[in-house]
């Protein structure tokens, strides 16, 4: 460990490399049994590995999921209002043009940025960190780690318009005046959300250094 | 632990990793999710229908995404845009018609936009007023599928129901429009359809539609007529007020209906073509085939004599006044009013009973033109035949020209060979009245007042002097007949003072206790009185019936 922190800060030396675990919650280093049994923490009864088993085959399930279900999220209704007979179909992008149209475009751009832009950039750098991975790639290491974290804490901010939608479909039942029920689109928005959510989780960000010196074995 | 260098010495065993590229479970989610969405997809793509395009002249109130087609109320389609065709001219409404419904989208089906209209026929689309205007449908007959339509500007307002139409030919709409009521008989059997002018812009086709049950009295023979709004006629023949309903007073309608003298020939073809009249009078105004022009000359004012005016022969209308102008008299140098009447020999035929009607409708009809003039001739120079003028009305001045036979009409001379013919006239009506008025006046006029005038003074004195004169007789009278005439009524008082003596004591005589007298009388009284009450009786029964004088009298039916 020492030997891996002197040797350089660019994290040339993994503990993997070193043939050491790391515990994921609470760090410590521990050498691996030799028994094909499951490892543990000695410390905190952590499971071990070396990495996340299948990490990049699992997040990529999750991301190409997620992917699948972000077109109907955005296509299908989120909100389907319906006033005074006229039921009103809503997406979340017609939403957007609403408020924009509207008038009150910082609104729009809110909401644009959370429920439409941050979804596809979660994705986008998923996919690009798995591929980065997978290329073995030893460039913006730090950048990419940033990026993970920056991924894996705005996860669960997406589920606002979920939360919202769930809120107006609850509050505005004036039936017969004005009724509001959920959409198909919602579902898929939140199954977006959450696969992504999933798909950051089983990403092990440790593997975005195992690259960054010598060839290592795939763990993938 | 001896054993330990020889452990040590075994060769460890080698740990391969396996390569976990096996199949994970977490690619379920993924083939789940596309699966899914794939489902949804192909469910949309499948329930989608046609799009079809709308051609409106205006999008009042369309909005894409939220207008929808409806079909008796059911939502068959949803607007998905609306955008302005190529010239700008017109707005093209797309929309997207349910898959169930794309069965209905053929050539002659039909959309317009449905929004509140008020009118005096009755208030429709008010449920827009609250969800927003829709497009309505109405479902066409053809098998022919087609995808573009041309909106209708108006709803139509005959929707599926059964029916026949028929064309009406107007000069001009006047109050009526689509969607106006159809009336036979007072009763609303129909709606206008629709209003199209004629290509050449000369005339408008007026659409009706009859509902089913009252088409078939829809004959060739049927008149139409505008029952728009109060028809008040003032004529000659007064004042007529004459309305199909409140609704058509206020919002107007046709109303049709078949002559009576006309026999029916059954329900006319559809789309059959009719005039449309003024009103009912004129449409029902029987075909006067047979005319005869003639020229009236007056000499008086015709200020009342309108076109359309009656003419009548003792009182009965024969035919009409065609034309009222002026005859300029180059010999005289001066105007005379010029009236032109039309005679309908029919007409007086039709005033004749039964009989008469089959006998002279023969020879009156069938005469020749010599023989005609003849006829004329000795009526109007034997028994005076005359025309002139009388007023219909007194409140309004209108005139009308009434046929007389004058006895002592002066003789006139008539040209027998123009064409129209001159019959003469005389001065009638208010005309007559003035004359007369202003002869009256005349004579006062030329009446010696003044020297009148002065006579009656003169008698006056002399009558006053008279007077004088009988004062002083009667003065003298007074004096001396007075107390003569006083003594003689004392000597009158003292006879009959002796008269009334001698009565009592004949009325004791006659009517006392005893005597016969008065029962005889009082009988003879009695007798009298009941005498008396019979001839009342008699009196009252002749008063009521007096034709028993003649026929006697008849037993009395309770």
């Amino acid at each position: 460990m020492s030997a891996a922190m002197s040797k350089s800060i660019n994290g040339t030396m993994t503990a993997a490399q070193m043939g050491l675990m790391s515990c994921e919650a609470c760090q410590l280093l521990s050498r691996p049994s030799s028994s094909d049994e499951a490892t543990y923490c000695p410390r905190c009864g952590e499971h071990l590995e070396f990495r996340r088993s299948a990490s990049i085959q699992k997040t990529w399930a999750l991301v190409i999921a997620a992917t699948i279900c972000y077109f109907p999220a955005m296509l299908l209704p989120v909100l389907v209002s319906t006033t005074l007979g006229t039921s009103e179909d809503d997406t979340i992008l017609s939403g957007v043009a609403y408020l924009y149209t509207s008038g009150s475009w910082p609104l729009a751009l809110i909401v644009l940025v959370a429920s439409v832009m941050i979804p596809l950039g979660k994705l986008a750098a998923l996919a690009w960190l798995l591929l980065s991975v997978q290329r073995g790639s030893v460039k913006n290491s730090h950048d990419r780690t940033r990026l993970y974290r920056l991924v894996a804490f705005i996860g669960r901010w997406s589920m606002l318009d979920v939360f919202v939608d769930t809120f107006t479909v609850a509050l505005v039942q004036l039936s017969p005046l004005m009724s509001v029920a959920p959409g198909t689109g919602v579902l898929f928005f939140a199954a977006v959300v959450v696969l992504t959510m999933f798909a950051a989780e089983t990403f092990d960000p440790r593997l975005i250094w195992d690259s960054a010196d010598s060839p290592t074995p795939s763990h993938g | 632990m001896a054993d330990e260098p020889l452990l040590d010495s075994l060769p460890q065993a080698v740990v391969v990793r396996k390569r976990r590229m096996r199949f994970s479970v977490i690619w379920l989610i993924p083939i789940l999710a596309a699966l899914v969405a794939v489902g949804i997809a192909v469910q949309r793509i499948r329930s989608q229908g046609p799009v079809i395009t709308i051609e409106f002249k205006s999008a009042s109130g369309i909005e894409a995404g939220k207008t929808f087609i409806k079909y008796k109320d059911v939502r068959i389609g949803l607007v998905s845009a609306v955008e302005l065709s190529e010239d700008y001219s017109k707005v093209l409404v797309k929309a997207k018609i349910a898959k169930h419904s794309a069965g209905l989208m053929v050539a002659d089906a039909k959309f317009w936009v449905v929004e509140p209209r008020i009118s005096l026929s009755g208030v429709s689309g008010l449920s827009t007023l609250l969800s927003g205007n829709y497009i309505g449908f109405q479902a066409g007959k053809s098998a022919e599928e087609q995808l573009s339509f041309r909106g209708l500007d108006e709803p139509p307002t005959i929707k599926d129901q059964p029916g026949r139409r028929f064309i009406l030919k107007a000069r001009e709409l006047g109050s009526l429009g689509v969607g106006d009521p159809v009336y036979y008989r007072g009763l609303q059997v129909g709606q206008v359809a629709a209003t199209n002018l004629q290509p050449d812009g000369r005339a408008l086709d007026i659409t009706v539609f009859i509902d089913a049950p009252y088409d078939k009295y829809v004959t060739a023979e049927t008149r139409f007529w505008n029952a728009s709004g109060v028809d008040v006629t003032v004529g000659a023949d007064g004042v007529n007020v004459r309305t199909e309903s409140l609704a058509s007073l206020l919002a107007g309608g046709v109303a049709f209906d078949s002559p009576d003298y006309l026999t029916l020939t059954g329900p006319a073809a559809e789309n059959h073509a009719y005039p449309i009249y003024r009103n009912r009078v004129v449409a029902m105004k029987q075909p006067d085939p047979i005319e005869r022009r003639f020229v009236l000359y007056f000499n008086e004012s015709v200020r009342g004599l309108s076109v359309g005016a009656p003419v009548t022969l003792y009182g009965l209308r024969v035919g009409e006044v065609t034309a009222v102008g002026l005859h300029y008299e180059p010999s005289t140098k001066t105007f005379r009013p010029r009236v032109l009447i039309t005679f309908f020999p029919d007409m007086l035929i039709a005033r004749m009973n039964a009989r008469q009607q089959v006998d002279n409708a023969k020879s009156l009809q069938g005469l020749d033109a010599a023989a005609r003039i003849k006829l004329l001739r000795q009526m109007v120079d034997e028994r005076g035949l005359r025309a002139q003028l009388k007023t219909g009305s007194y409140l309004t001045g209108e005139l009308y020209v009434a046929f007389e036979y004058v006895p002592n009409a002066p003789k006139v001379k008539i040209d027998w060979t123009m064409d129209p013919m001159e019959l003469p006239v005389v001065p009638g009506g208010f005309a007559n009245i003035e004359a007369k008025l202003s002869s009256i006046l005349t004579k006062v006029d030329n009446m010696p007042l003044n020297a009148i005038g002065s006579e009656v003074k003169d008698v006056l004195s002399s009558l006053n002097q008279t007077l004088k004169d009988a004062d002083v007789l009667v003065k003298r009278l007074d004096a001396k007949l007075v107390p003569d005439l006083a003594k003689t009524l004392e000597d009158m008082r003292a006879a009959i003072g002796s008269a009334d003596r001698v009565l009592k004591n004949t009325d004791s005589t006659l009517f006392g206790k005893d005597s016969p007298a008065p029962q005889d009388l009082r009988d003879t009284l009695q007798e009298v009185t009941r005498a008396a009450r019979s001839v009342r009786v008699l009196v009252d029964y002749l008063e009521r019936h007096p034709e028993i004088l003649i026929r006697g009298k008849t037993e009395e039916k309770p």
